[in-house]
């Protein structure tokens, strides 16, 4: 559990709100009752309605009785057990979206090598991997999916700084 | 007959058959693999499929699917890590054989009546469909409508969750749908201002974001499974024709329920597992050996959820309506290749749909002798370390997700996408519901919206059709059902809770 429930449902309510907001500000479609503004207002309406619920509790105890049972199977089996998340290690959950981020500002400037290369090393690193498998991978990894997807899927990856012999 | 012939010709093409065979060992491979599920490697290979003729496009997603949900069953079996959802259900029954020393017997089980499953499922969507098809042909948007509306409610039931935060989600998948000028009035709704929006998010850059970036997240957070020791099988399908004639009953059991449930929109193979499983306990006569090692409810869940997988294509061929997270990429997929979901699927383009069929057929039967080469080889797929898959998944991630429109912006929504599904998973609100309402949103607006404009504003109509009626009953059931669970479950809790 990273939120109360309390804090997710009105989180909920409020997206609801909002699009309840600006969904029934959409301008109508001239002659017709029904237009753009009517689905965006309901779903608006229903997330508000949602929110509320969850905010309140209501159906909590589905998911305790989820929960109660996936624990009682761990505890039977001894199952390894995740180390309770720290704040900072649970940063370390944002590395995939902020290397996609690196991949979008990067990649027409280094080139489609380049970047891949810098995102696998990274990643490898995450895992707790070695540095022999960070370069391994990270040279055939790029190369292989570049020879995959230009080569044989025709898809534009830019060459940047270090074109392949086919490109 | 030419019909028949025309489609056996076109499964026949080299590039078909070469699909069929690649896809089928990606699809073991990554069902195998802990933590990456069947949805991931379907939603991985769509860019692949861009490129691909209709008919092997479809054959790739046909055969990883099915080689996937058969394979997440392996590391379920050998480590109790369900390799996928669907495969969680019995997860325990076969960690137990394991443990009792029969591995071999249990992976057999699991192969068997996969294979077997996936062959049932199929000849019922070679029967049902066209029956359907024939009913399809006098819907309108009110069935529609209601249709899409129960899909989305089933797949909130099916969420061991929460059923507010199911619906919750559910909802914020058909408001994200919303975004982008695909609308009744061609007006841009919630862009900000941003071209790149003007299009609507699209499905397949989401799905990629919310299936597997999100899990490579998780996995950034969870402790390395354990190693699996390195062992020799003795023979796969010994004693399997035994079982089979000793367990027809549950094997049929699980084979038709498989298929109903797969028929339901928005229901699929983890929910056909779960359900086949809970009923072979039930009707068996020995309910005490369950969990202990005990072949019966393996034979029925194992059989069940591969014969949801193909009928799961009725409600997708016919409407345009997933039966579950891998058909909905499937119906993306069959629209990008021109072979738009519907009941004239089966008259305009009955080879197409032949050939569907026969590689349904295809792949099930290769499923055997593959699947054994898989078992055999798993020891070694199954020691490359995480550090060594996942850094690869998030690259294919990125370039799959640029090659849907060769636009970077695509990236971003796989990177959005992923934090979204990470932080919703987190907090109990399931990631499918929310997947398929994006999915489905704009096929149930645009039959909301013109069924409202066409009984000018009248919810009447929705009602008082016959097709109609019954649809809403089942859909305002699928809405109550948690909510009688709770009522009949409240004074249970309450006893429990005082001392006694």
């Amino acid at each position: 559990m990273l939120l109360s429930d309390r804090v997710t449902g009105g989180a909920v309510a409020a997206l609801g709100a909002a699009a309840a907001y600006v969904g029934a500000q959409l301008p109508p479609v001239p002659g017709q009752e029904v237009g753009p503004a009517a689905f965006p207002t309901l779903i608006g309406l229903l997330l508000i309605l949602c929110g509320g619920l969850i905010a309140f509790g209501v159906g909590r105890s589905f998911e305790d009785e989820a929960e109660a049972a996936v624990e009682e199977s761990e505890v039977a089996h001894g199952a390894p057990h995740a180390a309770p998340p720290t704040p900072l290690r649970s940063l370390k959950a944002a590395l995939p979206p902020a290397l996609l981020l690196f991949y979008v500002l990067a990649v027409d400037r280094l080139g489609f090598v380049p970047t891949t290369f810098l995102m696998i090393v990274a990643m490898v690193f995450a895992f707790g991997g070695r540095w022999r498998l960070a370069l391994a991978l990270g040279t055939i990894g790029p190369v292989a999916v570049h020879l995959v997807f230009y080569k044989l899927l025709r898809v534009p990856l830019p060459a940047g700084l270090l074109p392949m012999p086919w490109s | 007959m030419s019909t028949v012939l025309e489609a056996l010709r076109m499964v026949a093409a080299p590039d078909v058959v070469l699909a069929i065979l690649l896809s089928s060992i990606y699809g073991l491979v990554v069902g195998c693999l802990p933590g990456l599920s069947a949805t991931m490697a379907t939603a991985l290979l769509v860019p692949v499929t861009f490129y691909l003729s209709p008919i092997a496009a479809i054959a790739t997603i046909i055969s990883a699917s099915a080689m996937a949900i058969f394979s997440g069953d392996i590391p379920g079996t050998l480590l109790r890590i369900p390799g996928t959802p669907a495969s969680a259900a019995y997860t325990d029954e076969a960690y137990a054989m394991t443990r009792k020393g029969r591995p071999e017997l249990a992976l057999g089980i699991c192969l068997w009546f996969s294979a077997i499953g996936g062959i049932a499922g199929t000849i019922s969507l070679v029967a049902m469909a066209p029956l359907l098809a024939e009913i399809a042909f006098s819907f309108s948007t009110y069935e529609y409508f209601w249709l899409g509306i129960m899909g989305l409610m089933c797949a909130t039931l099916v969420a061991r969750s929460s059923p507010v935060k199911a619906i919750a989600s559910m909802l914020l998948g058909l408001l994200i749908s919303c975004v982008g000028m695909e609308n009744p009035g061609g007006v841009p709704r919630f862009t900000f201002g941003l071209t790149d929006l003007l299009g609507g998010i699209e499905a397949v850059p989401a799905l990629v974001g919310a299936f597997a970036v999100s899990e490579v997240m998780r996995a950034l957070l969870q402790p390395e499974p354990p190693k699996l020791a390195h062992r020799r099988f003795g023979s796969i399908l010994a004693g399997q024709i035994a079982l089979t004639k000793q367990y027809w009953k549950q094997m049929t059991r699980g084979n038709v329920i498989g298929i109903i449930i797969g028929v339901l929109p928005g229901a699929g193979a983890d929910m056909a597992a779960w359900v086949s499983y809970a009923m072979a306990k039930k009707f068996s006569k020995e309910p005490q050996k369950f969990g202990t090692g005990h072949p019966e409810g393996l034979v029925e869940a194992g059989a069940s959820n591969n014969a949801s997988l193909a009928s799961g294509w009725v409600p997708s061929l016919l409407f345009g309506i997933p039966g579950d997270t891998i058909t909905a990429i499937a119906i993306g997929v069959l629209y990008m290749k021109g072979l738009n979901p519907g009941p004239t699927l089966f008259t305009e383009r009955a080879s197409s749909m032949y050939a569907l069929y026969i590689i349904f057929l295809i792949a099930n039967i290769i499923m055997i002798p593959l699947g054994i080469m898989m078992i055999r080889g798993t020891s070694h797929v199954m020691r490359a370390p995480r550090a060594a898959i996942m850094p690869v998944v998030l690259v294919c991630a990125a370039v799959g997700s640029f090659a849907t429109g060769n636009n970077l912006s695509a990236v971003l929504i796989v990177a959005a996408f992923g934090i979204i599904g990470y932080v919703l998973e987190a907090n109990g609100y399931p990631v499918a519901g929310m997947v398929l309402g994006i999915v489905m949103g704009s096929m149930v607006e645009q039959s909301f919206v013109t069924s409202l404009i066409k009984s000018d504003g009248s919810i009447l109509p929705f009602f008082d059709r016959p097709v109609s009626a019954i649809l809403a009953a089942m859909t305002f059931a699928a809405l109550l059902w948690p909510v009688a669970i709770w009522l009949w479950g409240r004074p249970k809790a309450a006893k429990r809770a005082q001392p006694a």
